[in-house]
């Protein structure tokens, strides 16, 4: 997969999101875009051609789960592989963003390897698919 | 019946008793008269009384019955003392993981810098081939440019944990947020307990006061040792099987 990849960073902290920014630029990736919730992530993907989301849940206005919920119900983002990178750990919250569509989910705080596997991942079954 | 003839009804008599033996000098009457006079007042004044702290007692019981008084006294303040406690211990363990690295991180580049410093100096004698010095820069100058592929390497992956090190703000802020709302919520609770004291606050508007929002699907913040941390997962590899148990 090419590091030209358009990615969205959804997070309420900014600390957080130049945290991830960093790692996807070590990692190759360049183009990083950042929203801090999903009322201001929706409309960019919407309006952009984002090939990764990776998301919060815990935010002010739209959580997390709200955008994937979107997302998935947008016909045109339908199969956009989402991460979640949250602290939220609860076994029940797990299993309703495994059923909303979630294509990862990372708990924080996370490793930088972490991290990677699961991008890596997530590209794997998706050309697979 | 009006005000002054009711007021002629409860206390002529005595009121005349007390005149008469006051005009009169009889001590022993008059505080006769005087023990009608109170204890009269107090049957009078007693059952208003009696009203008055049930009212307040009722009304006590239903402040902490409809206002989450006794949760928030019960688990709520002590969670949040944890909450705090847990702040601190991330922060700490933060701040020495970020300092650790840096310590790591000084002697390498201290070190290139030396390897650097005496290489420069061997270069000036290597075009004359003068001197052990000089001869040997060849060789100096490959063991420098080995060493330092792997110490920047390993500089650039303690930079890398440094930058994860600050993951911390973000579970930090979001605990503390947390306890800043139940501050806020226990402000507003103490604001209607004084104007309820006071008389001039009702249980209606009590009833009004918002609950807390503990809602899942908008997210909790992070796990808290000791704080409500049933149901949560352990770590990544929890999460990895729940997934794949739904396909992931």
């Amino acid at each position: 997969m090419s590091n030209t990849m358009k990615i969205l960073v959804v997070d309420d902290f900014s600390t957080m999101r130049r945290i991830v920014k960093n790692l996807l630029q070590e990692l190759g990736y360049s183009d990083i875009t950042e929203a801090d919730d999903g009322n201001t992530a929706l409309p960019l993907l919407k309006a952009g051609s984002f090939e990764f989301l990776i998301t919060d849940w815990n935010m002010p206005g739209m959580p997390g789960l709200d955008l994937l919920k979107a997302v998935r119900a947008d016909a045109k983002l339908a199969k956009l592989p989402v991460m979640m990178l949250t602290a939220e750990a609860k076994r029940e919250q797990i299993i309703e963003a495994a059923q909303a569509g979630v294509s990862g989910y990372v708990i924080k705080p996370f490793t930088a390897q972490t991290l990677k596997e699961k991008i890596d991942k997530i590209l794997a079954t998706k050309v697979a698919a | 019946m009006s005000q002054p003839a009711s007021l002629n009804a409860r206390y002529r008599t005595t009121v005349d008793a007390l005149q008469g033996a006051l005009d009169a000098g009889n001590e022993a009457a008059f505080r006769q008269a005087f023990e009608q006079l109170r204890e009269g007042m107090s049957a009078e004044f007693m059952p208003e009384l009696k009203r008055i702290t049930a009212s307040a007692q009722e009304a006590l019981r239903r402040f902490r019955e409809e206002t989450r008084l006794d949760a928030l006294a019960a688990n709520e303040v002590p969670d949040a003392r944890k909450r705090l406690a847990h702040v601190v211990k991330l922060t700490e363990e933060a701040a020495h993981r970020t300092l650790d690295l840096v310590e790591r991180s000084g002697p390498i580049v201290d070190q290139a810098a030396r390897d650097a410093a005496d290489l420069l100096e061997a270069w000036s004698a290597y075009p004359h081939r003068d001197g052990v010095g000089g001869s040997l820069w060849p060789e100096r100058a490959h063991a420098f440019l080995e060493r330092a592929v792997k110490d920047t390497d390993e500089v650039r992956g303690n930079l890398s944990e440094m930058l994860l090190a600050q993951g911390y703000q973000d579970l930090t802020g979001q605990i503390t947020r947390g306890v800043i709302a139940l501050v806020g919520e226990l402000e507003t609770m103490l604001g209607h307990l004084v104007r309820l004291s006071n008389g001039d606050e009702t249980m209606r508007s009590l009833r009004a006061l918002p609950a807390p929002v503990n809602d899942l699907s908008r997210g909790i913040g992070p796990t808290v040792p000791g704080v409500q941390d049933g149901g949560s997962v352990n770590d990544q590899d929890d999460i990895d099987a729940l997934l794949k148990s739904f396909g992931g």
